[in-house]
């Protein structure tokens, strides 16, 4: 489904991705770990279609097609979605419409009709009670004035009413207690799917005692230094990254 | 500028019958104008704001015959309002509805018991004393004492089917008495190509415990020159809110002032400029507080396009031994082109020990980050743009009230956007 190909990126001369390469697979569900300033945030951006990060060298391919030049929205419609790790505030923009008006493109994009007013409230108070927000949130402006945790699970609401095919989720857990954190993580499981994929982005191991990856992989000074099964989260929680370097 | 003089000359000898105060008044306010002159960019009041352009143009007072007949279609009537349509400086009293409870007065009855309302005290704002020089229209409005009026009273000022170009200096007075509650809306509309210039003056005084939703929409026509002053006064305990939208003519400036002369008021000032092309838009406001326990909120946005350029120059006093003021004055402008300025000076000037008080002001473009967490929604660049800008306004925007109201700003505002 993904494929990352020896991905270099810079920002002002400074590499930040040192050529990483990752092949996620339908079904699959990645982790990917590593100290703050690894690269992490840079290598979701950059799956995402961040332009901020001119691509030095490298590609990914998504679904057997080039995608390294595609714009963000491209990309989200053919199924790509990005959970921020901070994600943005709109003030003025109120959540309803900005979902809607998100659901409607891609329904569009598949020759869909778009969504009814009533269809929609219905398909969006069953997904308010996946990720435990009530019906207020609907009539804030995005973002505007949610809490860490809220923010979080919003991030998470969008995932599953928009149903992307490949998730990646940057640090959506991190800053939150451990009810919330079941919340997103049940938030995941029940998007999790044999047709779908996951990239998981964090530096603690916590999440991944909820949401089991397949793989996990180290992420250091803008490379993967290392790679395995679910164990490797268990001996990094033990002995942290600096046995890696 | 030859021309003023003439013109006033014309008015004076037109109403050779007016009340011999009002025609000393305007005699002392068209020298204190001459004194004053148009101002230039070395007054530090209007230093960002060039009428060069504006002094090239001569432009002569409507009189009752510019207007030929009256137009089909008048512009801009929102449903479920008492309207009163002045067209090129024309009243219609045929095509106004007015409910109980409010009345019309002309300038002359008002002005016998209540001259205060035209003093000059000392303003130095050249407009000002030009259009008390040369009052030709306006309307005088009175809400009776503990009078609800349910729906606005929507004042359309048209300008429309010129053949020359006109000038008209209108004087609004409002004036809401004790324990009453109304909605004012302040319209200008502009439906001509000729050069034109709108100088109104609009003079408000709410009474005791009486409350007023102010909404002031400008949209001449880009040929025009708009330049305005509001002023208000606030009794003890005294509620208004306000609304401007201004949206069009070439060159706008509008002055406010607003003064709590009794304990106890509140004043909230929301404010939505759109500027694009070659347009100048500049509002100076001042809230003096005068007494104690009143409160002030202030929130103006300016979203500027290509040339355009926009002022906003915002200052609050508190005066000494005042207690318990609390206000508040937010400026936020969007710039959505390189080419497009702004110049903002938010300013406390504060007396008194016992206030909260607060200011900022910040000028920015569309956030990048913004921009990509809706494209990564699905949503394209020029649609998450378009809905960036009205996330922006509609802050200001679903502030107002009633709903009827609201759907005509956002309906203008989708207009302007596209």
């Amino acid at each position: 489904m993904l494929e990352i190909k020896n991905l270099c990126a810079a920002v002002e001369n400074k590499e930040i991705l040192k050529g990483v390469n990752l092949n996620v697979k339908p079904g699959e569900v990645h982790a990917i770990m590593g100290r703050n300033g690894s690269g992490k945030t840079t290598l979701a951006n950059l799956i995402a279609g961040k332009n901020s990060y001119p691509v030095t060298s490298g590609e990914i391919r998504y679904k057997g097609n080039n995608i390294t030049d595609s714009s963000p929205e491209e990309r989200a419609l053919n199924g790509i979605f990005l959970s921020f790790q901070y994600p943005v505030v709109i003030p003025g923009v109120n959540t309803t419409y900005f979902l809607k008006e998100a659901l409607n493109a891609k329904r569009r994009n598949r020759g869909e009709d778009e969504i009814n007013a009533a269809d929609f409230m219905r398909l969006i108070k069953g997904k308010l009670k996946e990720v435990d927000l009530d019906e207020t949130y609907l009539k804030r402006s995005v973002n505007d004035g949610f809490s860490g945790g809220e923010k979080k699970r919003n991030e998470i609401l969008q995932m599953l009413i928009l149903e992307p095919e490949l998730a990646v989720l940057d640090e959506t857990d991190s800053g939150l207690d451990i009810d919330a954190l079941k919340t997103i993580a049940h938030g995941i499981n029940q998007y999790r799917r044999k047709d779908r994929a996951i990239i998981l982005i964090t530096h603690y191991q916590r999440l991944l005692k909820y949401t089991v990856p397949d793989y996990v992989h180290v992420l250091m000074d803008g490379k993967i230094v290392k790679s395995g099964g679910k164990e490797l989260a268990l001996e990094l929680e033990e002995k942290g990254y600096s046995w890696l370097e | 500028m030859k021309y003023l003089q003439h013109q006033f000359q014309a008015l004076l000898d037109h109403w050779q019958d007016e009340r011999k105060e009002i025609r000393s008044l305007r005699k002392t306010a068209f020298d204190r104008f001459n004194q004053l002159g148009i101002p230039t960019k070395k007054w530090e009041e209007w230093r960002f704001t060039d009428f060069s352009e504006f002094k090239k143009n001569e432009y002569r007072l409507a009189w009752g015959d510019d207007l030929q007949e009256i137009p089909k279609h008048i512009p801009g009537l929102i449903p479920d309002t008492h309207s009163i349509i002045i067209i090129n400086g024309h009243y219609q009293p045929q095509l106004t509805k007015l409910p109980a409870g409010v009345s019309v007065k002309s300038h002359e009855e008002f002005f016998q018991f209540n001259r205060d309302v035209y003093s000059l005290n000392g303003n130095k704002n050249p407009f000002l004393a030009l259009n008390t020089a040369l009052m030709n229209s306006g309307i005088a409005l009175v809400v009776e004492p503990d009078s609800i009026i349910e729906n606005p009273i929507q004042v359309i000022y048209l300008t429309t089917a010129l053949s020359d170009q006109l000038m008209n200096h209108p004087r609004i007075v409002l004036k809401i008495r004790i324990n009453s509650q109304a909605t004012l809306i302040e319209h200008y509309i502009g439906e001509t190509k000729i050069p034109y210039f709108v100088n109104p003056v609009t003079q408000v005084s709410i009474d005791e415990n009486a409350s007023l939703n102010h909404i002031r929409i400008q949209e001449e026509d880009v040929s025009c020159c708009h330049t305005a002053t509001t002023n208000y006064i606030l009794k003890n305990d005294a509620r208004l809110n306000t609304t401007s939208f201004s949206s069009g003519a070439k060159l706008f400036r509008h002055d406010i002032k607003l003064n709590f002369a009794g304990d106890g008021g509140e004043a909230i000032f929301n404010g939505l400029c759109l500027t694009k092309d070659h347009q100048h838009h500049d509002q100076h406001v001042i809230v003096d507080h005068q007494q104690n326990f009143c409160r002030s909120r202030q929130l103006f946005k300016y979203i500027l396009a290509e040339k355009s350029s926009g002022v906003f120059n915002g200052k609050v006093v508190v005066r000494k031994n005042t207690k318990q003021t609390d206000a508040d004055q937010s400026n936020r402008n969007l710039l959505l082109s390189p080419s497009a300025m702004m110049n903002a000076n938010p300013q406390l000037e504060i007396l008194a020990d016992d206030v909260k008080c607060s200011h900022g002001s910040t000028t920015g473009e569309l956030d990048d980050e913004a921009l990509f967490y809706l494209q990564t929604r699905g949503i394209d660049s020029e649609t998450a743009k378009s809905l960036l800008i009205y996330g922006f306004a509609n802050e200001i925007i679903e502030r107002v009230k009633p709903e009827s109201v609201q759907d005509y700003i956002q309906n203008r505002f989708t207009d302007w956007l596209s």
